[in-house]
């Protein structure tokens, strides 16, 4: 196995996993979105203007899970493409060898066949790997926007939580709770597209 | 890769094997073909890393879209592992293997390749006009394994029964037989499990006409010294392992 294949490996797996943290981090944002329902609800008008928010927080979170869910089928797809194409790339350059042993051979020439066929398969996974990251890349840039978002709105619960009295302290806490998960989500998807963007179509 | 013709007739046979260029680290390996006027059957394909100098040599005496049949005796790598490249050289190919080895054989990739699953009790492959029988030999060594038999020839492909252990200069036919035994007792000691299926298999092919037993490692018996082997090995207690 060659270097870039085994990168090209590597880049897939690493998907799965930063994305399985993105899973968890995204499911902490609903508790803390559910947490925030309750305190709100018993602040009763000081927090008047933070209960609009919490629905957001869960709506985003609920978003993340969903979109991380479908990316990771997505990624299981990827990789089953990335063996394949190891598979094909390594079936082409066994044939080339095959071609070049044979010289001489009276059926020599019958091996052009298998050799064409194979280039053909490998060069059609090679392109559906490159299409495919594409498409995950847009489906990672969507978690990501998802991760501002979460930010944006991690910056107004503190606005809100500012005029809640004696809830300040719960709510602020609500707030950095989700801006730091934002945070994670932001540098783990980052990673992700680091370790993608170099197979991306061009 | 060493190419032998053993036997021409209205078919042929060739054997091919002791590969220069194989890794140091991996087993020599015999691999043969029975080849008719359109098609060409593949015994013991053999591992993936002697898939293209095993191709690149079946090429002087087939082309490829008349390989057209491959046989495993059992489900291990250096018999078939090779399969998966197989798969995507060949289109329309049969493999002849173990029923019971399916789902593990399956492993090495058989995608296009139609695998014919062998019957416990053995079964006939029709090549043409050649018809070879598949001979039960289970437990010699794997608990699933299969010979093939050419009446018309009178060769005995027998697997790993009569292997031996031996560098890729050997010659391909025994020589002299006393000597050779040292060669092979370890072997069939250590990888033969059991006693009742050596006699077993021993009074099935004592009935048969052969001229030459063909193993897949190291040389092949021809003439007397195909009696001598089957004296030698009814002789030997397997099993030594435990």
């Amino acid at each position: 196995m060659n270097s870039q294949t085994k990168s090209q490996f590597i880049a897939v797996a690493s998907i799965t996993s930063e994305l399985s943290a993105v899973m968890v981090v995204a499911k902490e944002i609903s508790l803390a979105a559910a947490n925030a329902k309750a305190i709100a609800f018993r602040a009763g008008d000081k927090a008047k203007g933070f209960q609009p928010i919490t629905d957001f927080i869960n709506e985003l979170a609920k978003e993340t899970i969903e979109l991380v869910t479908n990316i990771n089928v997505y990624a299981l797809l990827l990789y089953r493409l990335t063996v394949n194409e190891y598979r094909r790339t390594a079936a082409y350059n066994r044939f080339e060898q095959v071609a070049k042993l044979a010289v001489g051979a009276e059926y020599a020439d019958s091996m052009q066949e298998p050799i064409a066929q194979a280039k053909t398969i490998m060069q059609d996974c090679q392109r559906q790997f490159k299409r495919d990251v594409t498409q995950l890349l847009g489906q990672l840039e969507a978690v990501m926007h998802h991760a501002r978002a979460a930010r944006v709105i991690a910056a107004n619960s503190r606005i809100e939580a500012s005029q809640a009295g004696e809830y300040l302290q719960s709510l602020q806490a609500v707030a950095e709770s989700v801006d730091k998960a934002a945070h994670t989500i932001h540098d783990n998807v980052q990673r992700c597209r680091i370790a993608l963007s170099i197979y991306r179509n061009s | 890769m060493k190419m032998t013709k053993i036997y021409e007739g209205a078919h042929q046979w060739v054997m091919f094997g002791r590969d220069e260029n194989k890794p140091d680290n991996i087993i020599d390996s015999n691999q043969y073909i029975v080849r008719t006027a359109n098609k060409c059957l593949l015994l013991e394909p053999g591992g993936t890393e002697l898939f293209a100098p095993m191709m690149a040599a079946v090429l002087h005496h087939a082309p490829v879209e008349q390989i057209t049949d491959l046989f495993a005796s059992h489900q291990d790598p250096d018999v078939i592992s090779s399969l998966g490249l197989w798969d995507q050289a060949l289109s329309n190919a049969k493999l002849h293997a173990p029923a019971l080895w399916e789902g593990y054989i399956r492993h090495f990739g058989c995608e296009s390749i139609e695998y014919v699953p062998i019957p416990d009790n053995g079964e006939t492959i029709k090549l043409e006009s050649v018809e070879l029988q598949i001979i039960p030999a289970h437990y010699l060594h794997s608990p699933c394994n299969f010979h093939v038999y050419d009446p018309v020839a009178k060769i005995l492909m027998t697997g790993s029964v009569g292997s031996a252990w031996e560098g890729a200069n050997a010659p391909v036919f025994v020589e002299r037989f006393d000597s050779h035994v040292e060669k092979m007792r370890y072997y069939h000691q250590r990888m033969m499990p059991s006693n009742q299926a050596k006699r077993a298999w021993i009074d099935r092919v004592r009935n048969l006409d052969i001229e030459i037993l063909a193993p897949q490692h190291g040389r092949m018996f021809k003439g007397d010294d195909v009696k001598r082997f089957l004296d030698w090995f009814d002789a030997l207690q397997v099993g030594t392992g435990v």
